[in-house]
């Protein structure tokens, strides 16, 4: 079943060439202005508070200089503020999915998508450029905006994905959808790279370069994206035929399995619909869905669930706080830590890709998984004991990202999908969606928790407990899927002794 | 100047409006620090003699140095408030220029620890004797009491001193005197901006114009190539 590698890219034309580039630069945009946020921390943070000086010592002085914004008292109050943030935004991405999903559903995804970008770059806009031009610095204001920012965001995902399943069919779509699922990592390492090279002109300004090259994107997304083949008569005869039984074989098939995407859009043209039925929201819209509550009771939904919660904490803390955790803690400038913090993304990109090709190869999931979650755990204490060296660091680096990047890329999206499919479910189309909405909004709950944690354990025991805190996590992890793990494991096992038998 | 005088006012109770208001509209340039008290400087003091010396032009308590242009205004180049009955002093501003500055002779209690913020040229301080130097005697080369006044003579530059507190400025900034005992952090060179964390100014032009100039230019290739051949149902 694997793509066959000359067939596939002929049934191609540039109107599916287009779409997959507008949709991948679409979400790419999106998190680079995420990472903005996340790599200008230190520098909103010194704009928040005056100068800490010695009690003892006069304060510094010209006060227009050094003491006269006084939002917190002191960087460690805007840590935690800034941390809360984090928590809001998730929150309000994770609510905003499901409402956005209904929304997305009734309308034009194209207007849909140029209206998350475009309204969320106006969001950033006024959240970092406009409220430092004015010098109006007000928390009810930043934490309003973020809400905002948050619903806006979260209407790009749905979207995005149901474009793609609208245009890549079934074959060659592991391979097409693996290449698509790096968008986030790539909007990562260009955030990164937009931030660093304006940051030293202020932050103000790497909200407004990101949040400029975001509303450029959605202008370019209004006057250039076909939601679908069927725009321009090209049609889905490919797609239309596949049963959901024939999904069950198809799930065993070797594939690129880190992406999440895959399984929503199999959805997607399952249905036959041009109009799509979104992934991860909206389950009771749906006719014949399967009920809430009846998904969550499914086996192996629910420890994979809670896997994902823990692993989402950790695996967004690092994405909302290793910029400011490298300036603090070695004092690295604000733009060296940008850049080497690129290197989590790039171990979770080939952390995933390798992690999935391996588990295609096996059959199995679980002890893959539980083999990189350990692994992870080493890492993570590798990592809490890295010297202040920059590229001993950045392996560190890569590795704990490989190892975090990649099970969290798997859960969210092979294993949603294997979860999705399986054999109690039979007849009922909606589970996958539903399953994969548990299991995201699980893990997204999880990671905005972890976000007000990680600020808290930060400002109260230090940085040292963040880490321990991580390991827990991720031991929690393995902890939640060990009976899967078990099983999986002896089936493997019992397979291989068969086939020794057979030789 | 009477809209001057209700402004002073509002701003805060001080001892120099009636002089102003009596005093004030001579000219232009008119400065309220020299007319705090009756008199003008004396040919024997030491503020006398610095004018003499410096030819400097005597006004009320102060002697004013010209500027080389004649439209700038005159500044402080002494001021002399010796026995003046004054009970406290609370601005000082308009003699930030002053070399010299004699408090000799009053009843003050205190001084305000700011009260010579800015004051970089002032070399020699007359005060009454119970007090001390601003700044502590540790800002000042010399420190003497004659009689019933204090002497504090040159300034030092506290930015340069070694053994003293050490006055280590944030980063992407440096110390500047800023009168005795005083100093500033201003950031040095490029940078700018609250705690001197920028550099730089942002090339608006060179982001927007490209930006702006390559939306519209994708915007109407994908037009043209894409959502033209949409087929309306």
């Amino acid at each position: 079943m694997s793509p066959p590698c000359c067939g596939f890219l002929a049934q191609y034309t540039h109107h599916h060439l287009v779409a997959f580039l507008l949709t991948f630069f679409s979400y790419v945009l999106l998190h680079a202005s995420r990472k903005t946020f996340s790599n200008v921390k230190v520098s909103i943070s010194a704009q928040w508070t005056p100068t800490v000086q010695n009690v003892s010592l006069p304060a510094f002085s010209p006060i227009k200089t050094w003491e006269e914004n006084k939002l917190f008292a002191d960087s460690d109050e805007a840590t935690m503020f800034l941390g809360a943030l984090d928590t809001i935004f998730l929150f309000s991405y994770a609510i905003g999915l499901y409402v956005s999903g209904v929304v997305g559903d009734r309308m034009n995804l194209r207007y849909v998508l140029t209206f998350g970008l475009c309204g969320s770059a106006i969001v950033e806009f006024v959240f970092g450029t406009l409220t430092e031009w004015l010098q109006f610095y007000n928390i009810y204001l930043y934490c309003g905006l973020w809400v905002l920012n948050g619903l806006l965001q979260s209407a790009v995902w749905p979207c995005v994905v149901a474009v793609m399943g609208n245009w890549f069919g079934k074959s060659g779509r592991g391979f097409v959808f693996g290449i698509w699922s790096a968008c986030a990592s790539v909007g990562n390492i260009l955030g990164a790279f937009l931030a660093s090279s304006v940051l030293k002109y202020g932050y103000e300004y790497a909200f407004l370069v990101t949040s400029l090259v975001q509303f450029a994107g959605g202008v370019v997304v209004f006057f250039g994206l076909l939601t679908s083949p069927k725009e321009v008569g090209l049609c889905l005869e490919t797609e239309t035929g596949l049963s959901p039984v024939e999904t069950d074989r198809d799930s065993h098939r070797p594939l690129m399995s880190d992406e999440e995407e895959e399984d929503r859009s199999e959805e997607v043209c399952d249905g036959g619909y041009y109009t799509i039925q979104q992934g991860d929201t909206e389950p009771e819209e749906s006719h014949k869905a399967i009920g809430f509550c009846q998904a969550f009771s499914l086996p192996g939904v629910l420890p994979y669930s809670l896997a994902y919660a823990c692993l989402k904490l950790v695996n967004y803390s690092f994405f909302f706080w290793l910029p400011f955790y490298l300036s603090r803690n070695f004092g690295w400038k604000e733009a060296e830590a940008d850049r080497l913090s690129v290197w989590y993304d790039v171990g979770g990109i080939v952390g995933g890709t390798i992690q999935g090709l391996v588990s295609d190869c096996l059959g199995k999931r679980a002890p893959v998984l539980a083999l990189s979650l350990l692994l992870a755990m080493g890492s993570l204490v590798g990592y809490s004991h890295s010297p202040p060296d920059q590229v001993v660091n950045g392996a560190l680096l890569a590795a704990t990202g490989f190892f975090i990047g990649g099970p969290s890329n798997m859960i969210s999206s092979a294993i949603s999908a294997d979860l999705g499919r399986q054999e109690a479910l039979r007849g009922s189309q909606e589970a996958l969606a539903t399953v994969t909405g548990i299991v995201d909004g699980t893990g997204s709950i999880g990671a905005a928790a972890g976000q007000y944690f990680v600020s808290l354990i930060e400002s109260k025991l230090g940085w040292m407990c963040v880490f321990y805190f991580f390991i827990v996590m991720t031991g929690g992890s393995i902890l939640f899927i060990s009976p899967l793990i078990i099983t999986e494991s002896r089936t493997l096992w019992r397979d291989r002794q068969a086939r020794r038998r057979q030789l | 100047m009477k809209a001057g005088c209700h402004q002073q006012q509002n701003v805060e109770a001080v001892l120099f409006i009636i002089n102003v208001c009596l005093f004030g509209g001579y000219q232009l340039t008119e400065l309220q620090v020299c007319h705090v008290c009756n008199g003008t400087v004396q040919n024997g003091t030491a503020i006398g003699q610095l004018c003499s010396a410096s030819a400097g032009l005597l006004d009320g308590r102060c002697c004013l140095g010209r500027r080389e242009n004649p439209s700038d205004a005159d500044y402080v180049l002494g001021l002399d408030l010796s026995n003046c009955s004054l009970n406290y002093v609370d601005r000082l501003q308009e003699a930030a220029t002053a070399t010299m500055i004699d408090l000799s002779l009053n009843p003050l209690v205190s001084l305000d620890n700011l009260l010579f913020e800015g004051f970089i040229q002032l070399r020699h301080l007359i005060l009454p004797a119970h007090l001390v130097c601003p700044g502590g005697n540790a800002s000042w080369d010399k420190v003497e009491v004659k009689g019933e006044s204090l002497y504090c003579e040159g300034q030092k530059d506290i930015c340069n001193q070694t053994g003293h507190l050490s006055l280590t400025c944030p980063e992407n900034s440096l110390c500047d005197p800023d009168g005795p005992g005083l100093y500033e952090c201003n950031c040095v060179g490029d940078f700018h901006g609250y705690k001197c964390r920028r550099a730089g100014q942002f090339p608006i032009i060179q982001v927007l114009g490209p930006l702006g100039a390559s939306t519209v230019l994708v915007s109407i290739l994908l037009w043209v190539t894409q959502r033209r051949k949409v087929k309306s149902a």
